[in-house]
């Protein structure tokens, strides 16, 4: 008898979760992509005049013909090429850890790069540094693959023709004579933001030399607004960073600190650590967030207001008024004398805004409110005031000092060059011809320079407009040292010589200071014996130490416990009043990307493909909008055939205009867009071209965050978008189990309550699985209650991997290959959702429903419960993929590997082969998969064996061969800045996750298909607050769902009527 | 009596005799082929840039299969020695021989002497040299007794099912640690093979990997 699967349909009562509109609408679109693995069409023979059966017929006889003259039967000569001199430490085969960092605009990331064989694979967080602890991000993670871009450009320039060093040289003893001559007025440097103190040092010895000479800093995503806000709270040169861990309540306005924005690794370990439940009776911390469009943060809130950013200022005005009724104090008073009454924008609820205060006021130094960096220096500093009245500064917010030295912005330098006093212009990285404000007109001011150097790693708009380009390195190729979020000194060490004859830009600065040549890290060694005071052999111990480690802690610095709320009080009356909802004139806000953050990842394929945590969108960016405003002003999105056909509008401000998709974005605030800035870079690499429209071409100095005015007009045309947010749907059977606290605490086990759990049917396979009798019993287990979203396992899986980018045009077609996908399912209306992210990737279901469809034993399971892939036996015939109830396995339908995205579709005699720099990526421990072949997660199968050879090796001829607790990590849990994913062996006691699947709240997915998965998760808890409006206590369906086979007491019945016509497809 | 056959069964039996006759030919032929050593390569037996002698290294000089191949405790790969490796001895010792006038000129022009490869596993076998010779299995059950080689072979057949064999039945293979450099190595008069290696099976807690994970990643 086949068995019958009595598939739960969704719940009658309760909460229905859906991923995207369509589900919403249930439109017969997305009914086909929830019965199909993929579109009609997208996995068939198309688009080729020559018939499926002709070319088997075709390739049938030229597989005779090969067979006849026995070509390719022996195997070629190869050779072994051994290192002339053996390189210290150096194992062949072995792989290494070296300590780095990567510069980022606010604080570094501290890093391990592993290499194999001198070529550094793949980024891991440094786990001794409080900042990663081994996490790691998105750009972390996909940061490797810029290094081996073939896009970089690999030599030098002079006037677009190729120049030799000695040019170079010649052409810096011309700049250091123009400048001496001026005493420096003639030279400015424009750099990108690095926190380099050896560029600091660099600097103050050139403006020694240089007086005169100008030293502009400029990033797009930085608005300085932040620290102006700090320095006028807390005085001069400081600076801010929230302690998450020891908030316990928290209130965002408009501010993403969970998102892809700077500092999101320790705010995401310090939230997701106040989140965590194990014991009903655990503390849980709650998130107020008010924002104007779905961000992380907001998935993530118990309770979310839709507020335009425009708007913050009078809320947070309220807040301060609220507070202030609950607890008066001289600070407040001094504060809100002068502070404008301004009304609180329409649907917005008072009573929202006075229990956010109650809540905020009775957690006092724990209570922690964030703004939005890019917000008016007033309105920060408002919200600074607001933590020091409730008594949050030193505990939930520390005052530290600035971590970068002031600079000349943008703007001045812009009026600099307009005098004609600069005749040399030196960039140091940076694009600010593509990201410049709009109204500075920065393309032809540089253009106006005489001179224009610029040294960057991509050969990008900004180098196009310059008279010089120096190829510059990547940061694993060169010395360096940067500083962390927290103040402390990192270093950067090179992992490979540089790949083109590239050089740093302390390389360059060195030189344009007519220092002696750096021969190695000296550059970096003279910084740290400045920083140190050592010398002598304590300093030769404390540097090696440096290197090794990779950092050196930060001094800890006893910060002001109050804000200056006089000072601030002067400020507040600039705080404007939110312009009245207009369809004509609508709000827009620039939103870095996260996938490209300012548009420096635009040419990094992963980046390109990784889908945007809440939108789902690759390859593109979009205009925001909301489902509400879309409707009023007649833009739709359609889904067609699996695509997603998004009408382009005209969208005009201030005189400016583009063209671009708009996507309805569930969550966003009316009346109000936002624009994703780094795409449209049409000249960096094959990549970047094509994919995006420039959004910095609306965006000038005065409205680098926020403008008003914008108008949308429909052009009529439509363009389509690879959106992968109904990819790999399953049907909506209590996927995602949520509960609040308080039930959590009524019922532990809520989980076992759900859809069909209750009464699972015993299982009836007829296949007799092999005994699962390994050591070891691999298991995951993924904690839904802090799980953000924020996607950095999905880098890590392709990092790890070898997981090859597909391109637009294949995602459309459903043929991503990430082998981890997260799943983001809202709840409730299109514009007032709640979200939940679930990352799913493969099961190893202990009796594997791939396993026993498979005809050559491909898959098969391994007595450590792992289903594993023989990829050399997979002959592609997809039966195992039908067959998946999770839709977790992927198809190479193309040599992802062998071909350029542009070629796939080229036939079989047309030339192979990849770039040598992408091979040099690849991890050596995983094969790379080639056309035809299925693959999927393994719980980093490499990584297990690894450990096990490493036990075996330790013992020799003992009979230890543990595994010790920890030191096993697949590569999505080693990134996760949450800690939210949890592997480990079930027969290792202590090994925590053993411990959490016995926890009442774990659940696995498709529970009644007895697949028996060793990847479970815990549900997810929220703590919304009783007494804010419109509160939802209840999350759990109060009724389960009434289904006729309930009365059956779990016997498995024959399919009858609707239920039968449901098995077929799962 | 009207055909029951139609006419074109008149060549049938030809046909499918033709069509039998060619299948059966290219089963002996591909088994032939295909099944036996010398798909596998046993007996392969390269020119080396080095005319160098295994025999002579290790058996008359009792040199340590780990002094040249120096990875090969630590790492899945064990390395072919770095020119420098050669030079220790051979900047004192018959240096200049002709014999070595190619390792002279790597170590003067810094470019590697490129060693013909004998051995090689397929991209998706994950073999590791570290684990088996730290748990008892000599470079002879792999390798042959290279320790008599003048040139080196391709020894064993190096199939998957010859894999197995062992992965299968450890205790016939195993060896003290000691003595897995040791090619010459025989088990003592007073036990057998089978008996030691029972005896280390057991107090090693020996698992050989026998699922596909264990080398296909």
């Amino acid at each position: 008898m086949k068995r019958i699967l009595q598939h739960p349909t969704a719940p009658t009562t309760g909460r229905t979760y859906w991923r995207s509109l369509g589900e919403y609408a249930r439109t017969p679109d997305f009914e086909e992509w929830l019965h199909r693995e993929f579109p009609k069409g997208a996995a068939e023979w198309e688009n080729d005049p020559l018939s499926r059966r002709t070319f088997l017929r075709l390739m049938g006889a030229s597989l005779a013909l090969a067979g006849l003259s026995l070509s390719g039967c022996r195997r070629p000569e190869a050779h072994l090429v051994p290192f002339t001199q053996s390189p210290e430490w150096v194992v062949s085969g072995k792989k290494m850890s070296f300590a780095t960092a990567q510069p980022r605009r606010r604080g570094s990331i501290p890093l391990l790069a592993t290499t194999f064989d001198g070529r550094p694979v793949k980024m891991e967080g440094n786990p001794l540094h409080p900042i990663s602890q081994g996490a790691t991000d998105n750009h972390a993670q996909a940061s490797i693959l810029d290094l081996y871009d073939p896009a970089r450009r690999r030599f030098l320039t002079h006037a677009n023709k190729k120049a030799t060093a000695e040019d170079l040289t010649a052409e810096v003893a011309r700049i250091r004579a123009e400048a001496s001559s001026s005493s420096g007025a003639s030279l400015a440097i424009l750099a990108e933001e690095t926190l380099s103190p050896s560029r600091e040092r660099l600097r103050n010895e050139l403006l020694r030399q240089f007086p005169q000479a100008t030293w502009a800093v400029y990033d797009p995503l930085t608005s300085g607004r932040d620290l102006a806000a700090s320095s006028l709270a807390f005085g001069p040169n400081t600076d801010f960073r929230p302690q998450l861990a020891v908030a316990s309540t928290i209130l965002s306005l408009d501010c993403d600190f969970l998102g892809s924005d700077e500092g999101d690794i320790p705010d995401t370990r310090g939230f997701a650590s106040g989140r965590r439940t194990r014991k009903p009776d655990d503390k849980m911390n709650r998130l107020y967030v008010a924002e104007p469009r779905f961000s992380l943060t907001g998935t993530m809130a118990d309770h979310r207001l839709r507020l335009r950013a425009s708007a913050t200022g009078a809320f947070l005005l309220e807040l301060a008024r609220q507070i202030r009724s609950l607890r008066s104090t001289p600070d407040l008073n001094t504060l809100l004398q002068q502070a404008p009454d301004l009304s609180l924008p329409k649907g917005i609820d008072p009573a929202w805004i006075r229990e956010c205060a109650a809540d905020l006021v009775a957690h006092g130094q724990n209570s922690l409110i964030l703004v939005g960096r890019r917000q008016p220096v007033a309105i920060q500093a408002l919200g600074l005031a607001l933590n020091s009245a409730l008594g949050a500064i030193g505990t939930t917010l520390l005052v530290q000092p600035q971590l970068s030295a002031p600079s000349t912005n943008l703007a001045s330098l812009a009026d600099k060059v307009r005098s004609g006093t600069i005749r040399t212009l030196v960039l140091l990285g940076g694009d600010p011809v593509y990201n410049a404000p709009a109204d500075l007109d920065w393309a032809s001011l540089q253009s106006s320079v005489p001179n224009t150097i610029h040294l960057s790693p991509f050969f990008n708009a900004t180098s196009a407009r310059a008279n010089w380009f120096i190829p510059g390195t990547h940061y694993l190729e060169s010395w360096g040292d940067t500083l962390a979020a927290d103040g402390s000194y990192l270093s950067i060490q090179p992992t490979i010589q540089p790949l083109w004859a590239g050089q740093s830009q302390l390389e360059f600065l060195t030189s344009l200071t007519a220092q002696s040549k750096p021969i190695g890290p000296s550059i970096i060694r003279d910084t740290f014996a400045a920083r140190t005071n050592l010398t002598g052999e304590k300093l030769e111990q404390a540097w090696q130490d440096f290197v090794r480690e990779g950092f050196v802690s930060s001094i800890t610095i006893t910060s002001p416990r109050s804000a200056n709320a006089s000072a601030i009080a002067t400020l507040l009356s600039s705080i404007e009043v939110a312009p009245a909802d207009d369809i004509h004139s609508l709000e827009a806000v620039f939103t870095h990307s996260g996938a490209l953050d300012d548009g420096r990842y635009a040419n990094n394929g992963w980046m390109q493909e990784w889908p945007d945590p809440m939108t789902k969108l690759t390859w593109d960016n979009a205009i925001l909008i909301s489902k509400e405003t879309a409707n009023s002003l007649g833009l739709k999105n359609e889904l067609s055939k699996g695509t997603l056909i998004a009408d382009v509008v005209q969208a005009t401000l201030a005189g400016r205009s583009l063209e671009a998709p708009i996507l309805i974005a569930p969550g966003h605030v009316n009346f109000a867009v936002s624009l994703p800035v780094g795409y449209g870079q049409e000249n960096l690499g094959p990549v970047a071209k094509g994919s995006g429209f420039d959004a910095y071409h609306l965006r000038t100095s005065a409205t680098d965050y926020l403008a008003q005015g914008l108008q949308l007009k429909p052009t009529g045309r439509t363009r389509e978008l690879a959106i992968t947010q109904e990819h790999q749907v399953m049907e909506g059977r209590d996927l995602v189990r949520e509960a609040s606290l308080a039930e959590y605490q009524a019922k532990p086990d809520w989980v076992k309550k759900v859809g069909m759990d209750g009464h699972i049917p015993p299982n009836q396979s007829f296949y007799k699985n092999p005994k699962l009798t390994g050591d070891h019993q691999w298991a995951m287990v993924i904690d839904l209650a802090t799980c953000t979203g924020c996607n950095a396992c999905v880098t890590a899986c392709t990092a790890e991997n070898n997981i090859p980018i597909v391109g637009k045009d294949q995602v459309i077609k459903g043929r991503e290959m990430h082998w981890i996908r997260v799943d983001r399912y809202y709840t409730g209306e299109p514009d007032e959702p709640e979200s939940v992210s679930q990352p799913v990737a493969c099961m190893q279901c202990e009796n594997a429903p791939c396993e026993t469809v498979c005809p050559v034993n491909a898959t098969v399971h391994n007595d450590e419960g792992l289903n594993v892939m023989a990829y050399n036996r997979c002959i592609g015939t997809r039966y195992c993929a039908n067959n998946c109830p999770y839709k977790v396995r992927r198809f190479n339908f193309f040599d992802y590997n062998q071909r350029s995205l542009d070629k796939l579709y080229l036939g079989p005699l047309a030339p192979k082969g990849t770039e040598e720099t992408i091979k040099l990526q690849k991890n050596p421990n995983v094969t790379v998969r080639m056309r035809g072949v299925m693959e999927k997660c393994t719980f980093c199968v490499q990584r297990i064996e690894e450990a096990k050879i490493g036990a075996r090796v330790r013992a020799r001829d003992s009979a230890d061969l543990g595994i010790p607790s920890g030191t096993l990590q697949t590569a999505c849990q080693q990134a996760c800045p949450a800690d939210a994913i949890v592997f480990g062996d079930l027969k290792n006691e202590k090994d925590e996750v053993g411990k959490l699947r016995s926890l009442p709240q774990n659940y696995s997915l498709l529970d009644y298909l007895n697949v028996g998965p060793r990847l479970t998760y815990l549900g997810r808890v929220r703590n919304p607050n009783p007494a804010m409006p419109g509160a939802k206590m209840h999350y759990i369906p109060s009724h389960g769902h009434t289904n006729s086979h309930e009365q059956e007491n779990g016997h498995p019945v024959e399919p009858s009527g609707q239920s039968g016509a449901k098995a077929g497809h799962q | 009596m009207a055909n029951i056959f139609p006419r074109y069964t008149n060549w049938l039996p030809i046909k499918i005799l033709v069509c039998l006759t060619v299948v059966v030919a290219s089963v002996v032929s591909g088994m032939a082929y295909y099944f036996t050593p010398k798909y596998t390569r046993v007996g392969y037996q390269p020119t080396q840039p080095v005319a160098f002698d295994h025999s002579l290294h290790v058996n008359q000089l009792g040199m340590d299969c780990r002094y040249c191949h120096t990875g090969v405790e630590k790492s899945s790969h064990s390395n072919v020695p770095s020119t420098q490796t050669c030079m220790n001895c051979h900047t004192q010792i018959k240096s200049l021989s002709p014999k070595l006038a190619a390792v002279r000129e790597s170590w003067k022009t810094g470019n590697p002497v490129p060693w013909v490869r004998i051995h090689k596993a397929p991209d998706y076998v994950y073999f590791n040299h570290a684990v088996h010779v730290n748990r008892g299995v000599s470079c002879v059950a792999c390798h042959g007794k290279v320790n008599h080689m003048e040139v080196v072979y391709h020894a064993k057949p190096h199939s998957m099912g010859w894999c197995l064999e062992c992965h299968r039945a450890p205790e016939n293979y195993l060896r003290p640690v000691d003595q897995v450099t040791n090619l010459d190595w025989i088990p003592p008069a007073t036990t057998t093979q089978r008996e030691l290696g029972e005896k280390f099976v057991k107090e090693w807690n020996v698992k050989p990997p026998v699922s596909c994970s264990g080398c296909h990643r």
